[in-house]
């Protein structure tokens, strides 16, 4: 180690050394004349002996400067510099060299970063791989009822831990539009469990995690992020009350700064022990009901295997079951609810919904970048391939003087290294900037903040120096190997004379056909990508969006009693009405295109006899006046009215959509079917169709319109109490958002303390495509990026053609070429090259479509109209690129280039 | 005057001398060399393309260090002394260097 340190102080000092040694050999030298005209020889005599019998200087410092540093590195320092002048020298293609791999290099990282975060970093906990999560009916994301949960609880001394949680959005407001932070409820062996201790104060623990609170009261740990923005940090946030639901909380604790839960994509801002909800929600509370909404992670012995936990947990299911049932359930439903094989999987990396949205997009858009990088590549080496042609005569005349082949290749090494070096940090910092303005494109306002890790770790680092590595070899391999062939002693006096016809630019010509191949493919993914979401974003809605807000409204907080609020909440439509400026206003469980949906089996007396999947159809409850919010045509029959209450005949109105499939060629209205809430065990009466709306897409844009029934809210037939809904507001002109204000007032007059939100409708739509959004933009900014890097790397490439053949094409315009001959004797071997690209690209775009299909809406992997738009724009890009070269060969004056020679 | 190529040293016994020479005080390279060809009576002639290198080596290893000073004919020289780790080395490569002498005699002298 002390070797190395003295070694390359060694290299610092480099002139210093040499110095030191020659100074000193010279003092050996005069020492030893002098010692020889002691001897009594002649002063000039004695200075030639005793340089005779000091032998090689040069020798000797040779050898003592190749025991500090092997032989084949020195010179590096000398290398560095040239090349860095070298660079400079070109300063455009540097510039554009280094620019192109820093975006390249850059959107990998960014991209990778993502996926990193996203799909392979474990959860900042003790142990990750020691964790697995509680799972069943095949579903990899399962959660489980509180009533189970405790059962599970009680059996904790089976596995080496427990713990339960869930994330949900808490209202810090006191009153009025709802703050909402995110939270996160979890059980109070959570912290325990994942081994995650408290920056300051503590964490709870199970004595608080009972209901009414342990001995502190109602408590709360908050995030460090949280503790930052809302305290600045202050110790003394320990202590403080908080209010989270209209319920005071006192900070226990923050959690470390790169703890944000269990689920990835999601970063708690306040946890509180999963029994507060009681506090929160009164009777409502799902501690008491079978409500699927818990996570269940299990911490492994050490040392025990998964299976070994999964058949301890079967063993232990009959009872857990057992201990815990929906009693109230049908028979059928309580049977899978038994036998369902409770299962342990892997849960080192976390849950995730956004995992499994983004996951295919991700590996996608990885590809993507990779396919922009290897284009950038296919340029600089282009580009370094014309520097080495042009420094052949240089090349040689080192060569000839006696540089090694290793000694010149490594030249062209370090210029790709010093460039690729450039381009690597330049891209790092664009790769910081772009994978957050990816994850800021995720979270749309409104929804849940999306929050990722995207510090830089070992995985990422070793990811980027991967492809700066990579990079370098692809593109100095080719020049560098170039560079080394040229010996011919003809090298030496050939000097800018190619031509047009030269096979021997075959590699360079190769490197046009990749880059054309791979962009053809890009601009087909972007084309596809981009038609996508266009269809998506322009398709028929079935209603108007425009000048509609939407208000959710909690109705389940601890004041209201469960029962009353379905006429709590049937208040509110009426009272927003009263605004000045609202034309229409309606309640509804659903909103459109909001990614919800509740759903239902209908029975039609004398329908066609359809498969029971067939039956299964959508569902909302409305109140009167949403069908006019949304503009929804009512087709025939009538509305929902005031006077449908839960003492009238139950009715309900359909969409065009199940009247095709239930009722075709018949009018429905008046028709009686059976429609039961799911879960409930006796027979409702039959509800009898008093209308028909039009098509409208319900919780997706992707889906087509579906059968929906809409049923008055105010008839209410779940055997749960109403939970909440939302109040859709059509303003009679302008701006929606205006009338804000106006809202809020008249709701406080029905309830001061009411937390509701407010969002545009077309907020909501735009949000539901942020998915396809995101693909579409990176992919079209990928697809422009590969087409302007093509562009410039064939114009390169004919241009530096031109450049060389001058000569030629000078004689050939001497004997009297026309300018157009010129023209299409250099575009003839271009456009070779670009239609064998296409051509090429074509063939991996058709075969390599499939991969993105499930990406796509409304038209084929194999669209061919993308396809012969992507060729279109490329053939036209290289046109253009081929064609101002082209142009500038056919205005070569010949006796200017003649002369030249 | 010739340079009669004396005898070829073994491998790693010109560190082992120079360590040695430099055990009685600080030296020059020229110093270095003089002192080996009269302690050895004219038979042990370093070349200097040998010398230097070896100092080199022996300094990267950090058993000598190097300084400039005043030589006895007032010229500036560069001085090497022996540092801790030297001596050390010196005592261990004696040690070995004698079981390899004893080795080889026993052999010889095998009848």
């Amino acid at each position: 180690m002390r070797e190395l340190i003295r070694r390359a102080w060694h290299i610092i000092r480099q002139r210093r050394f040499e110095e030191d040694l020659a100074e000193e050999m010279e003092f050996h030298r005069a020492m030893t004349q002098h010692e020889i005209e002691d001897r009594g020889v002649n002063p000039r005599e004695a200075a030639f002996a005793a340089r005779r019998a000091f032998g090689s200087v040069a020798l000797a410092a040779d050898r003592s400067r190749d025991v500090w540093i092997p032989r084949a590195l020195q010179g590096l320092g000398q290398d560095f510099r040239l090349a860095v002048r070298t660079l400079f020298a070109n300063r455009l293609v540097s510039f554009i060299a280094i620019l192109s791999l820093a975006l390249g290099i850059g959107a990998n990282t960014a991209i990778f970063s993502l996926v990193n975060s996203l799909l392979l970093r474990a959860l900042p906990v003790a142990q990750p791989e020691r964790l697995a999560m509680v799972t069943g009916g095949g579903s990899p994301n399962q959660a489980y009822p509180y009533p189970t949960w405790e059962e599970i609880r009680k059996r904790a001394d089976a596995f080496g831990g427990l713990c339960a949680s869930l994330t949900t959005r808490f209202d810090l407001a006191r009153g009025g539009e709802m703050q909402f932070v995110d939270g996160l409820s979890a059980s109070g062996d959570f912290f325990a469990t994942l081994g995650v201790p408290a920056l300051l104060g503590r964490t709870f623990t199970a004595a608080d995690d009972v209901r009414g609170g342990g001995p502190d009261g109602a408590v709360a740990v908050i995030s460090y992020a949280f503790w930052q923005r809302h305290f600045g940090g202050a110790v003394s946030v320990i202590g403080t009350p908080v209010t989270i639901e209209r319920v005071p909380f006192t900070i226990i604790g923050v959690t470390p700064p790169d703890f944000f839960g269990v689920e990835v994509g999601r970063a708690f801002d306040v946890a509180v022990p999963i029994t507060a909800d009681a506090l929160m929600r009164g009777r409502g509370t799902f501690l008491d009901q079978f409500s699927w909404r818990l996570t269940v992670i299990v911490r492994l012995k050490p040392g025990e295997s998964i299976d070994h936990a999964t058949s301890t947990l079967r063993g232990l299911q009959p009872r857990i079951r057992e201990a815990a049932m929906p009693l109230d359930w049908p028979a059928r439903s309580l049977a899978t609810f038994l036998t369902d094989p409770l299962t342990l999987v892997p849960a080192a990396l976390g849950t995730s919904g956004l995992r499994h949205q983004y996951q295919r997009p991700l590996v996608i858009l990885l590809v993507v970048v990779g396919l922009v990088l290897l284009i950038a590549c296919a340029n600089i080496a282009n580009l370094l391939l014309a520097r080495a042609t042009a420094r052949r005569h240089e090349l040689s005349v080192r060569r000839a003087l006696g540089a090694s082949r290793w000694r010149i290749a490594r030249q062209f090494l370090v210029e790709s290294l010093v460039l690729s070096a450039a381009g690597t940090a330049t891209g790092l910092a664009f790769a910081a900037w772009g994978s957050r303005a990816i994850v800021a494109q995720l979270s749309p306002p409104f929804v849940s903040r999306v929050a990722l890790d995207l510090s830089i770790d070992w995985r990422v680092l070793a990811f980027t120096g991967a492809m700066a590595v990579t990079t370098v070899v692809l593109f100095s391999i080719g020049p560098a190997f170039r560079a080394t062939q040229t010996v011919s002693p003809d090298a030496l006096k050939a000097h800018g004379r190619g031509s047009v016809n030269e096979r021997r630019a075959g590699f360079s010509g190769g490197l046009v056909v990749v880059q054309m191949a791979l962009s053809l493919v890009l601009v087909v993914a972007a084309g596809l990508f981009l038609r996508t979401f266009g269809r998506l974003a322009s398709r028929p809605l079935g209603f108007d969006a425009g000048r509609v807000l939407v208000l959710n409204v909690d109705v389940t907080r601890a004041h209201i009693e469960p029962a009353n609020r379905l006429a709590f909440y049937l208040r509110l439509p009426r009272a927003v009405a009263t605004v000045p400026g609202v034309a229409f206003t309606g309640g509804s469980l659903m909103t459109p295109v909001s990614g919800s949906g509740s759903n239902r089996f209908v029975d039609v007396p004398g329908a066609p006899s359809l498969p029971q999947m067939e039956r299964l159809v959508v569902v909302n409850f409305v109140t009167p006046g949403w069908f006019a919010v949304y503009g929804i045509a009512v087709r025939a029959g009538r509305d929902i009215v005031d006077t449908d209450t839960d003492s009238t005949q139950p009715v309900v109105v359909v969409n065009e959509a199940f009247a095709r499939r239930f009722y075709p060629g018949r009018n429905p209205v008046g028709a009686s079917l059976a429609a039961p809430a799911p879960g409930r065990r006796d027979v409702p009466p039959l509800k009898v169709i008093v209308g028909v709306v039009a098509d409208t897409v319900y919780s997706s844009l992707r889906e087509s319109p579906q059968p929906t029934l809409f049923l008055p809210a105010a008839q209410w037939d779940f055997r749960v109490p109403f939970g909440g809904g939302s109040v859709s507001v059509r303003a009679a002109s302008g701006s929606p958002a205006t009338l804000a204000h106006g809202i809020a007032a008249a709701l406080a007059t029905v309830d001061r303390d009411l937390a509701f939100t407010v969002r545009p409708l077309t907020e909501q739509v735009d949000a539901s495509l942020t998915q396809e959004r995101l693909v579409a933009i990176l992919s079209g900014f990928f697809g422009a990026l590969a087409l302007l890097l093509a562009g410039l790397g064939l114009y390169g490439v004919t241009a530096y053609a031109v450049f060389r053949c001058r000569r030629e094409i000078g004689i050939r315009m001497a004997l009297g070429a026309a300018p157009a001959g010129v023209v299409r004797l250099v575009l003839s071997r271009v456009t070779m090259l670009v239609g064998l690209g296409v051509a090429i690209g074509a063939g991996v775009s058709l075969w390599a479509s499939r991969f993105v299909a499930s990406l796509l809406y409304g038209l084929e992997p194999r669209d061919p109209a993308t396809l012969v738009g992507a060729v279109l724009a490329l053939s036209a890009v290289g046109a253009f690129a081929a064609w101002l070269p082209a142009r500038r060969a056919s205005r070569i004056d010949p006796a200017v280039v003649l002369r030249c020679e | 005057m010739g340079r009669p190529e004396s005898i070829e040293l073994l491998p790693g016994t010109l560190d082992l001398l120079i360590l040695k020479t430099l055990a009685a005080g600080a030296e020059h390279g020229y110093g270095i060399a003089s002192r080996l060809k009269a302690l050895s009576e004219d038979v042990l002639q370093i070349g200097e393309s040998s010398l230097y290198p070896a100092l080199q080596r022996l300094l990267i290893k950090g058993w000598v260090k190097a300084e400039w000073g005043a030589s006895e004919n007032n010229r500036r020289a560069r001085y090497y002394t022996l540092t801790a780790a030297g001596r050390k080395q010196l005592g261990a490569e004696r040690e070995e260097f004698d079981r390899l002498i004893l080795a080889i005699h026993k052999v010889l002298n095998a009848t």
